[in-house]
């Protein structure tokens, strides 16, 4: 096992598909995922991670991806970096760009106030801020516009700090919002952190979170900390407070980052005696470089999911903390407490098949609690793969984990929010519902009859009562079934017959050469109707 | 957060209420078997489906929007190789994989600036026969209605083409909402099909669920005329229209709302195309006798009501809905119009032209309209206005909730974003509609 280093002397991240290898288009078992991945290896020695793909085969990665000629819209980093530093109440960020790329506020709005109330703040809209750049700003550069959006957020709220995003458009143009930054930094006093995410620069929308992350690291958390040896840093999002409830009995008390967080919340980060996550996919980067920088240690386990993530959770904060004699005792009384409901659960579940598409260690996670209800996966997606976290800790791999304690998953799929992909996927395990976060997939789930479980509040399943709460739900959701079956008696789906009668989701990458066998879809014949003879240029072309 | 002073004007935008021509990609969408393909970076398309559908009353993106979107997402590669290639593999498998009619290319902000001819790619595939249009759609250059005006005039062109034979008489186009951008715009359509099938007249909609798709847009150059019902979105189509089919338009730039505008508007209509107007004049009697039938109901409620109704209204919303609503609200209802703030950035041509359609509304209250596109500068306005003694009415966008919570403000949702309902089929435009918008208007007011 060996720390990652994070050099919080560069302004920049490196992508993940760089740093850890990480991937988003795979198909297999999830074994042989854990297998390929080979985390303790990479974990030792980045550069042997990354050999293999390239021919050299042996010791190194064999994570080779499948490249698809087909893709459908998905998200990008710079969406990440909005809503992460975009939701700081004290703070403000400027996106550097025409207006589309800030197109998303609204949507960004509904779960700031939802994770305002939850956190018991204040409840008000959120405040991101364009530049919007026209056609001028492309030719001419557009740092003087930069300068008055950021006086103009200054003299408006007052803010903190003040974040500046790279958007496509302006990372294109060469737009230096660095200097901007250092010289509005020197006049205004207070720290101007800008972000480089332009949506282009990698393929992993995960890469936002490093990025954000790794400015509040470099220009907000406290560089000279006055330990709080009662503080945990939880790197979450915008989830339900469950996670005072279950600490309670370790005495700590909860700091939450970044989504919500207020500017001195994100600096005492580093006066803390712990940092855990609920995901480490998401957590990892912030919780190494706390660690690296500040000695802040982060959990030895995987994450609060199902009995015994949960139990060893919390067992390694315990220890971290010196309170090994009271946590068994409170995680037996634990146990006591909640297994008559969930046996109850497991009875009514039984028979059911789940499938799970979210993001990597999140899925891994949420497997678990679903598995501990007796309810049969076999097959699911996560959005990408790290076949390493920043921590390098084995504990932490939450894939060999969950692949130990519960057994294999026949179909893991790597697939970043490809609809096309998600009817062929589905139709090879036939799953009765589905659990979900991120849009654009579940939409086709309900159109062929699978329920859909958003969700959206990602504290939902953790803990001992998160499976509760899970299975509790499902029974609601799978009632849902009913809607899903009117929809496929009478909605069509926007594939061809070609493309959903394919067994695998992957055959355009294993086989580029079958988009040439198919057979035209009619498209050429519908030109024939046209309005008159000389209607059309196409058919007269 | 506390709140300083104001600033100068400036670029700036906060709380925006449009996406960038890349929404267009919505235009697409709203054709029956229309499929867009957006060529752009991986979140250019997803940031315009979050604004222009689920923002803006959880619409849906239908068959071929929001997650079955085809997109290059440009990566790393092709902003430093040139993106054809794989421009070209997603068209390619696009025809293969999407089950459409039409395939609409709309090129973003990265792959203009890096200057790829993406009009010769497409090009290979028009000349081997296949329905395939590319259009331009920089977020720098235009916003969604901009860009809503472009891809039509794309598919017109590379699509549609030339047409040279006779004209249909009753037969017209209607150019009227921006799908998906106003939040009523399929409920909108049907009910100004419905009238304008019930006065005599044949129309091709062109979106939305009363579309015949392909086969109804290659009707297009058959039609009789134009009818662009806007203030100024569609009027670029029209023009466009009139010199490639020598089809003239007739522009009528307030929607109609209510009896009294819908009925003018028919007679309008039927008068400028020359057609027998027996059947309008019928059509009128039965939906004037309804909808007086329904107004004296509500009459009872307007007039006895104890608990108090609004009285001072300000509108927060694109050039159409703000001024169909306020005429509505103005001129056949009684409610004072004390703020009219256009937000959909409407060039400046047609400015003064808007005003001056504003200040026409009424010659008792003058109205007071100004172009703003910056949220806290709008919401500033908004919480500045003397709504006099009765509760304050905002008709705008969800942007508005903290202002109206804090005046305590009754807040109706008319334009984008609206995040605090969900819209299937409603309308608040015709006979119908404005029943529809009492109804709305006045149940919020009797919620307290
Ligand atoms: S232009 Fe780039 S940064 Fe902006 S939304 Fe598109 S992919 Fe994201
Ligand atoms: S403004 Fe340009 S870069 Fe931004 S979302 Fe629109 S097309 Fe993409």
């Amino acid at each position: 096992m060996a720390k990652r280093e994070i050099d919080l002397s560069l302004v920049d991240v490196e992508n993940r598909e760089m740093r850890l290898g990480s991937i988003i288009s795979w198909d297999g078992s999830a074994e042989e995922l854990v297998d390929n991945s080979r985390y303790e290896l990479r974990s030792r020695d980045k550069r042997k991670s990354l050999e293999g793909c390239s021919g050299k085969k042996e010791k190194g990665c064999r994570l080779c991806e499948l490249n698809m000629p087909f893709n459908q819209q998905t998200m990008c980093t710079h969406s990440i970096v909005g809503c992460q530093v975009g939701n700081i109440p004290d703070c403000i960020l400027i996106e550097h760009s025409p207006i589309g790329c800030s197109a998303i506020h609204a949507r960004f709005n509904l779960g700031y106030k939802m994770g305002l109330a939850r956190r018991g703040k204040k409840i008000e809209n959120i405040q991101i801020f364009s530049t919007n750049l026209l056609e001028n700003d492309m030719v001419f550069g557009a740092s003087d516009k930069l300068r008055q959006t950021i006086l103009d957020a200054h003299n408006r709220f007052s803010p903190k700090a003040i974040f500046i995003s790279m958007s496509c458009s302006t990372a294109i143009i060469g737009e230096d919002i660095e200097s901007v930054a250092q010289e509005m930094e020197e006049e205004l006093e207070i720290p101007i952190i800008p972000r480089f995410c332009e949506g282009f620069r990698s393929k992993h929308w995960i890469t936002g979170f490093d990025i954000s992350q790794h400015g509040i690291m470099r220009q907000i958390v406290n560089k000279h900390p006055q330990k709080q040896e009662d503080l945990i840093n939880i790197i979450a999002l915008w989830g339900t407070d469950y996670f005072t409830e279950i600490l309670k009995p370790l005495g700590l008390r909860v700091n939450y980052m970044i989504d919500m967080a207020s500017f001195d919340e994100l600096a005492q980060a580093s006066e803390a005696a712990v940092t855990a996550t609920f995901c480490h996919a998401l957590g990892s980067y912030m919780a190494t470089a706390l660690e690296n920088e500040y000695g802040v240690p982060q959990v030895d386990a995987g994450q609060p999911y199902g009995f015994k993530g949960t139990d060893d959770w919390l067992r390694s904060i315990a220890k971290i903390m010196g309170k090994e004699d009271i946590i068994e005792e409170y995680i037996k009384a634990e146990h006591e407490r909640v297994l008559p409901k969930i046996e109850a659960l497991r009875k009514k579940l039984s028979g059911i098949k789940g499938f799970v598409a979210t993001g990597s260690s999140y899925a891994h996670g949420m497997i678990s609690v679903i598995r501990e209800l007796g309810i049969e996966v076999d097959g699911s997606i996560v959005f990408h793969h790290d076949p390493v976290y920043d921590s390098g800790k084995s504990e932490q791999d939450t894939l060999k984990e969950l692949v130990d304690t519960y057994g294999n998953i026949d179909h893991f799929t790597v697939s970043k929010t490809q609809q096309f992909q998600f009817y062929n996927l589905l139709n090879r395990v036939n799953p009765d519902f589905i659990i979900i976060r991120h849009n654009g997939l579940a939409p086709l789930a309900a159109k062929i009859g699978i329920p859909a479980f958003a969700m959206g509040d990602e504290h939902f399943p953790v803990g001992y009562d998160g499976i509760i709460r899970v299975g509790e739900a499902l029974i609601e959701i799978l009632a849902r079934k009913k809607f899903g079956q009117v929809l496929k008696r009478h909605v069509k789906l926007p594939y061809t017959d070609w493309w959903l009668s394919q067994e695998d989701p992957f055959i355009l990458a294993r086989n580029p050469g079958i988009l040439d066998e198919v057979a035209e879809p009619q498209l050429l014949e519908s030109l024939t109707e046209d309005a008159s003879p000389e209607a059309s240029i196409i058919k007269s072309a | 957060m506390t709140e300083v002073n104001q600033t100068k004007k400036s670029n700036t935008i906060v709380h925006p209420r449009y996406g960038c021509a890349i929404g267009a990609i919505n235009t697409v969408a709203a054709i029956p078997r229309g499929i867009p393909i957006a060529n752009c970076g991986p979140g250019c398309a997803d940031k315009q489906y979050f604004m222009l559908s689920f923002s803006n009353g959880f619409q849906g993106a239908g068959y071929s929007g929001g997650g079955a979107l085809p997109s290059t997402n440009v990566g790393e590669n092709e902003i430093v190789f040139g993106g054809h290639k794989k421009l070209d593999d997603l068209i390619k498998s696009s025809l293969k994989i999407m089950d459409g009619d039409i395939y609409v290319v709309l090129t973003g902000c990265s792959i203009e600036l890096i200057g790829d001819d993406v009009g010769a790619i497409v090009k290979e595939y028009q000349e081997k026969g296949y329905p395939v249009v590319h259009a331009e759609a920089a977020g720098f250059k235009g916003n969604n209605l901009t860009g809503h005006e472009n891809v039509v005039k794309a598919i017109i062109d590379q699509y549609v083409g030339e047409y040279k034979g006779r004209k249909k008489k009753g037969l017209i186009n209607l150019w009227f909402d921006v799908p998906y951008y106003h939040a009523n715009w399929r409920g909108d359509s049907i009910e100004l099909k419905r009238v304008l099938e019930g006065a005599g007249f044949k129309v091709n909609v062109l979106f939305g669920s009363e579309s015949g798709g392909v086969s109804e847009w290659k009707e297009v150059p058959k039609a009789q005329f134009n009818l662009v019902v806007s203030p100024w979105v569609g009027l670029e189509i029209a023009k466009h229209l009139e010199t490639k089919y020598k089809q003239p338009f007739l522009h009528v730039p307030v929607i109609p709302i209510g009896e009294e505008a819908t009925t003018e508007f028919i007679r309008e209509l039927v008068d400028f195309a020359g057609i027998d107007n027996k059947k309008a004049e019928a059509f009128i009697s039965t939906e004037a006798e309804r909808y007086y039938y329904f107004l004296e109901h509500f009459s009872e409620f307007f007039s006895e009501y104890w608990f108090g109704l609004p009285a001072r209204f300000v509108t927060v919303g694109d050039a159409a809905y703000n001024l169909a609503i306020t005429k509505f609200l103005t001129d056949q209802i009684g409610l004072i119009p004390t703020k009219q703030i256009i937000t959909d950035n409407t060039p400046e041509k047609h400015r003064q032209n808007i005003q001056k359609l504003f200040h026409d509304i009424s010659d008792e209250f003058p109205l007071d309209v100004e172009f703003i596109e910056d949220g806290y500068v709008i919401e500033e306005k908004v919480r500045n206005v003397d709504y006099g003694s009765s509760v304050p009415l905002i008709l705008g966008s969800s942007w508005e909730s903290d202002v109206a919570k804090e005046i305590k403000g009754l807040l109706i949702p008319i334009s984008t974003p609206i995040v605090s309902e969900v819209v299937i089929n409603r309308t608040y435009v015709g006979y119908h509609g404005a029943l529809t918008l009492l109804e709305k208007i006045y149940s919020e007011t009797v919620r307290g």
